[in-house]
């Protein structure tokens, strides 16, 4: 018999209600970026400082991406750090201001008015950053120490939280000008610690986690994961400190080499907890989040590309827009795409059924979203990411407008497959209530 | 059942089956054959039925669902017992406490 033992004893998750919106905000943004991106073709055929591009990257970045992290961070704290959230107010609190201050960046930067609605919409955005950063810490302080997987999220969020602070310090510096640099220099300083600062180290932070999780497997290795870390922060660091001090482009090599190394390392050990997994049958969502896993590998070698452009002093404008492109639609996306379909379906079943679990059949959290839609969206977002891809580089606007077409046809099924999850309801529950 | 600890055989094969309609819903497995049970014990005298459980990883989403869905199987093999469901994590779930059918589906 046991001592003590009254009740069951209830698991301290994060409530569906903080991350749901999260997760219907980021859908509605993807949407929003690939409609924006096919009336907008025309200027992903110039420069890329362009309002219209910087526009479509913002609502990527944070719309889409940082959205859907936080929600699904929300829900994975617990999970990574083994302990419960910090507090679920600030995460709502920190869901309403981005939610608030992302539709006025994006406004600012597609008309180009970096008056109020851009200045207004950084701020926000950095506060409910600031909130996520707080939450996190204080979610952590309470965990074992020495865990990995809690560093990794650490380290991204105070990372997400210079890229929006010197974001917003950008935005200031159109109207009171602070740095005497042209803004497009300024520019690889935020877009490196939000892509590899942020969005780096914290799929590989929870993807280390979930990854094996998911197929169950007797792989771990911590020592690989802390060389990984310290590997990423590194190299960031020490590119922030060659571009301050404007050290000539080859020596860019030494930090993107060290990138390179640590996504290698980061593969070898997706590939080795595939191997040794349990669960034999890998699903579409798993094999979709392992492909985004060397979908990594070709943002590297863009960038190995265009240094090569920068050392013999060409620089080549088609190439820093596909390597934006790659990273925000192709990595980011897809990694996104693999795992709502993963983590979702689960939420929702938790919240229809999760009270009525254990009295008869319930629905398989996977019958929850339609498959087939899935794989039409699969095919229409990779033959949309290649389409645009050729339409980069060869400066064709009826080749970018098929791309974006078929992205938006992707990111329309997203929607409705992620609306039908998130609409779900018990249907026996619908027939109680009509019999009555 | 090997796996298990019970102080009565028989009620505890019985508990096992009606368990082995919780399944866990993400790997498609029973959370018997996933080796989350550790114990079930039974109290003749106060009608009580306790049970031990854990979960594949601490602070699992679906770990109160889980938890509730072992309550309410027990509960409706067992009327009129009160069911007391613990989760612990000592020792931590690993994969060996898997049992053959168990590994034998996810090998498919």
């Amino acid at each position: 018999m046991f001592a003590g033992v009254n009740s069951s004893q209830p698991v301290q998750n994060t409530t569906h209600k903080v991350v749901i919106p999260f997760y219907a905000y980021a859908a509605v943004s993807l949407f929003a970026a690939c409609f924006l991106m096919l009336i907008s073709a025309g200027s992903f055929t110039g420069h890329y400082f362009n309002p219209h591009v910087l526009a479509i990257t913002h609502i990527m970045a944070l719309g889409w991406g940082t959205m859907i992290i936080l929600g699904a961070g929300y829900q994975l704290i617990p999970v990574l750090i083994e302990k419960s959230l910090y507090s679920i107010k600030l995460a709502y609190w920190s869901f309403f201001l981005a939610a608030a201050g992302i539709p006025f960046l994006a406004y600012g930067f597609y008309y180009f008015d970096m008056g109020w609605p851009a200045k207004w919409g950084g701020r926000l955005i950095l506060i409910a950053v600031l909130l996520f950063v707080i939450n996190l810490a204080k979610s952590i302080q309470k965990s074992k120490k020495g865990n990995v997987h809690a560093w990794f999220m650490l380290a991204a969020s105070g990372w997400l939280f210079i890229t929006a602070f010197y974001g917003l310090v950008l935005v200031y510096n159109f109207t009171f000008p602070i740095y005497e640099r042209n803004p497009v220099d300024l520019i690889p300083l935020h877009a490196h610690t939000g892509i590899v600062g942020w969005f780096l180290l914290l799929v590989i932070g929870v993807g280390s986690k979930l990854i094996p999780m998911f197929m169950i497997s007797k792989y771990t290795n911590n020592k690989l994961l802390w060389l990984i870390f310290l590997l990423i922060n590194t190299a960031l660091l020490l590119f922030i400190l060659l571009y301050i001090f404007n050290v000539g482009s080859a020596i860019f090599l030494l930090p993107v080499s060290m990138i390179l190394i640590s996504l290698m390392l980061f593969a070898s050990y997706c590939y080795k907890s595939y191997k040794q997994r349990i669960r034999k049958q890998v699903d579409g969502q798993m094999k979709i989040s392992l492909l985004s896993v060397l979908m990594m590998l070709v943002p590297v070698a863009v960038i190995f590309l265009l240094i090569g452009f920068f050392v013999s002093g060409k620089e080549n404008l088609r190439v820093v827009l596909l390597y934006g492109f790659v990273i925000f639609f192709g990595w980011i996306t897809a990694i996104i795409f693999g795992m709502t379909f993963k983590t979702l379906p689960f939420i929702i079943w938790n919240k229809v059924y999760g009270k009525i679990a254990g009295l008869g059949k319930t629905p398989n959290p996977k019958e929850l979203y339609s498959e087939k839609l899935f794989k039409v969206m699969s095919l229409s977002y990779l033959s949309g990411f290649v389409t645009f891809i050729a339409g980069i580089l060869t400066i064709e606007r009826v080749v970018l407008t098929i791309g974006a077409s078929l992205l938006l046809t992707a990111a329309f099924l997203y929607c409705v497959n992620a609306g039908k999850v998130l609409l779900h309801q018990n249907p026996f529950q619908n027939d109680e209530r009509n019999n009555q | 059942m090997t796996n298990v600890i019970t102080n009565n055989n028989l009620k505890c094969t019985i508990a096992l089956a009606a368990l082995q309609n919780v399944i866990d819903p993400e790997i498609g497995i029973s959370v018997v054959d996933l080796g989350l049970i550790y114990q079930i014990d039974f109290s003749e005298a106060d009608k009580k039925v306790f049970v031990r459980m854990t979960l594949t990883t601490q602070f699992c989403p679906m770990g109160e669902s889980l938890t509730g869905a072992v309550k309410r199987a027990i509960e409706q093999t067992f009327t009129g017992e009160e069911i007391f469901v613990e989760l612990t994590f000592d020792p931590p779930w690993n994969h060996e406490r898997i049992s053959e059918e168990g590994k034998q589906f996810l090998n498919r």
